[in-house]
């Protein structure tokens, strides 16, 4: 077990180990067009952004549940998203990879420019980019089959070989290969929580996406199981984009580049909606939050 | 940290003194309710081994191979169960054939594809629509979004009517094959109809059985698939309908044994219930087979007044009661072998 996990909110600093895959997993494709057109706010310590989330809204039916959220995600680079639970993380996180698309009665609008061009758009394969842009969720939720089966179906349904090679370098970058190394055919179920999450991870891995979204992967582990997992996020950092939901502070403080701090906001009476309250560097969320509804949240006063 | 004093402290309550423990006492009513269930349970379980014990004591003199291997006669002496046995295996396999494939599809398309992402799918046409296609394309997409708009209702009503078809009395099922497979289709009387008709009776029961197994597999494994991205097909195809197989088995296994035991509506499609022909093991040959049946060679033997012919009833109950038990108890063993606790 890894122990080199301190609570500092410099994760840059921290020493990075990385094993590339023989195949390049590296992507580097349609990241071309449309790049630099609407920048967003100067952030140097932090990448050119994969997404930009212009005016994003969410309804359920008649509900309103998330509004105007407007942001830029970096490329490479681990982002929070925080805030009480209700306020639409979730929410706004499944609209990145148009996961909102399978709940009956959700509708999205505004614009998710990804990699320059509006991911929401009716005539963006949903199923291509779900390739492109995985999801790990926040209950461990392994197909029920064996080990190697939940790693190479991903595979198959992408049209990527599944060779041996492959899954292991999934599994080492999930840091699970050593526990599972001897019982690939196991069923999933019969690994601990703290295992099969990382087997989720793997799975999502194995695609080789561009983005791994992660809705409070953590939220139903034990301690240690969590930091094995926040190790392994800031390991696979450097190769995906990581969009990470948490209600854990002390987590995103360790863990992410930026912060998104989302809340809820009452409209009309009784009416409650989602918005972002405000987006920045994980430096600057912490030590010197804008908004006071940050700040009241940050310092444990709300929420 | 910004630790903020609450204003005025509630002072901390008064140390109250320990109430003493209760003593044990007795709950008339919980006693009552105790007995009245158990008694209860004890009239069914008392009933069934009377049947079971009465059926066995008459039939089991006449059980032997011979019974099991000659055809029917009239002398009680001779009769035999063979083609009632050979009638009712080629029913089971027919039903099976038609009924599970039906079913099954029903099922899958009520539970996944029907009432999901409607919304999705009407703005895609409509944009499509308004993007300026003409002629016979529009046309298609018109039918396409009125379809989409009335499909609820057409889901919502094909849910409620399949309840209540498989409430339907079973000989209504034999008039309506009797109808359709005799009348309309023009099949000869024969273990073809029955069979057809035994698949439209328990369909109902096997569409019910398997959306129930598919709605228990949670939605993380088909959001789980399909985040990888998969397409829904694939997610339910390769994922959602193995882990529901093992209920879908045991619910058609359930409903086979409804079938197999079933009279009424094999006496309407033309049922032989005396005959001393052997109906051929081949499926294929069905449509020209008599329709024999267990039950029906049961109900025949029954009806006659000579003792003899009661004592081979009793036979054919036991015979038809060892197959039901063995097909519930290899519904029994799939449930607790690969049911999922999730
Ligand atoms: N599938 C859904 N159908 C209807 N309402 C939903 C659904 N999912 C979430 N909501 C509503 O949207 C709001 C935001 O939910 P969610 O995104 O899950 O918040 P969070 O993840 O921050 O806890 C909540 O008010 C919730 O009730
Ligand atoms: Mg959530």
């Amino acid at each position: 077990m890894t122990t080199n996990v301190e609570p500092d909110t410099t994760a840059d600093d921290a020493p990075i180990e990385i094993q590339l895959s023989a195949g390049a997993a590296t992507p580097t494709h349609a990241v071309a067009a449309g790049q630099g057109a609407a920048a967003g706010p100067a952030q140097p310590e932090l990448g050119p952004p994969i997404f930009q989330l212009r005016d994003l809204g969410v309804w359920y039916g008649k509900n309103e549940a998330v509004r105007g959220v407007s942001m830029d995600i970096p490329k490479n680079a681990i982002t929070a998203i925080i805030g009480p639970s209700g306020c639409g993380k979730s929410t706004t996180l499944r609209c990145l990879n148009r996961m909102n698309d399978l709940v009956p009665g959700a509708r999205v609008n505004g614009e998710i420019l990804f990699g320059g061009e509006d991911l929401l758009s009716s005539d963006v394969d949903p199923v291509d980019l779900r390739g492109r842009i995985g999801m790990v969720f926040q209950k461990p939720s392994p197909f029920p089959k064996s080990i190697k089966d939940n790693i190479e179906f991903g595979m198959k349904v992408n049209g990527i070989k599944p060779t041996a090679e492959r899954v292991e370098q999934a599994l080492v970058d999930a840091a699970l290969w050593d526990e599972v190394k001897d019982r690939l055919k196991d069923e999933a179920f019969s690994l601990s929580g703290g295992q099969q999450q990382r087997l989720c991870i793997a799975r999502a891995i194995a695609v080789e996406p561009e983005v791994i979204l992660m809705d409070e992967p953590c939220s139903a582990l034990d301690p240690i199981a969590t930091l094995a997992i926040e190790d392994l996020m800031k390991n696979i950092a450097e190769r995906f984009t990581l969009v990470v939901v948490t209600h854990n502070m002390q987590q995103a403080a360790r863990i992410s580049d930026q912060v998104a701090f989302m809340t809820v906001e009452g409209k009309a009476e009784g009416e409650r909606c989602g918005v972002l309250a405000e987006v920045g560097t994980a430096r600057e969320i912490f030590s010197a939050p804008k908004d006071p509804r940050t700040e009241a949240y940050i310092t444990g006063r709300v929420g | 940290m910004t630790t903020l004093e609450a204003p005025g402290t509630p002072p901390p309550p008064p140390a109250a003194a320990t109430r003493p423990l209760a003593r044990k006492r007795s709950r008339p009513s919980e006693q009552l309710f105790k007995w009245l269930v158990m008694g209860l349970t004890a009239i069914t379980i008392a009933m069934l081994i009377w049947l079971i014990s009465s059926v066995v004591i008459k039939g089991a003199g006449s059980l032997s191979w011979a019974f099991l291997a000659d055809k029917p006669s009239s002398n009680p002496d001779k009769a035999g169960f063979n083609s009632a046995l050979r009638g009712s295996v080629v029913l089971m396999i027919i039903t099976i054939f038609f009924a599970w494939p039906i079913g099954v599809a029903a099922a899958l398309y009520l539970e996944k594809f029907a009432t999901q992402s409607a919304e999705a799918s009407e703005r895609k046409v409509r944009e499509r629509l308004g993007s300026g296609v003409s002629g016979v394309h529009a046309g298609w997409l018109r039918v396409r979004l009125s379809w989409l708009r009335v499909r609820p209702r057409v889901v919502h009503l094909v849910d409620v009517n399949i309840s209540n078809l498989a409430a339907v009395p079973s000989i209504i099922y034999g008039l309506l094959g009797l109808a359709i497979f005799v009348g309309i289709l023009g099949i000869s009387k024969s273990l073809l109809a029955g069979g057809l008709t035994l698949a439209v009776l328990i369909l109902p029961i096997i569409i019910i059985a398997a959306r129930e197994a598919l709605r228990a597999v949670p939605i993380s494994i088909e959001q789980g698939a399909m985040a990888l991205g998969a397409t829904r097909w694939q997610a339910v195809r390769s994922q959602v309908f193995p882990a529901a197989l093992p209920g879908i088995l045991t619910g058609t296994i359930l409903a086979m044994s409804r079938a197999i035991g079933e009279t009424a509506p094999l006496i309407v499609v033309g049922g032989i219930v005396f005959g001393t022909a052997v109906p051929s093991l081949n499926p294929l040959d069905a449509g020209n087979e008599a329709l024999f049946a267990m039950p029906l060679q049961i109900y025949f033997w029954t009806d006659q007044p000579q003792a003899s012919f009661q004592a081979i009833a009793a036979a054919g109950i036991i015979v038809l009661l060892a197959t039901l038990l063995v097909m519930n108890l290899v519904a029994i063993i799939l449930r607790n072998r690969y049911s999922k606790r999730w």
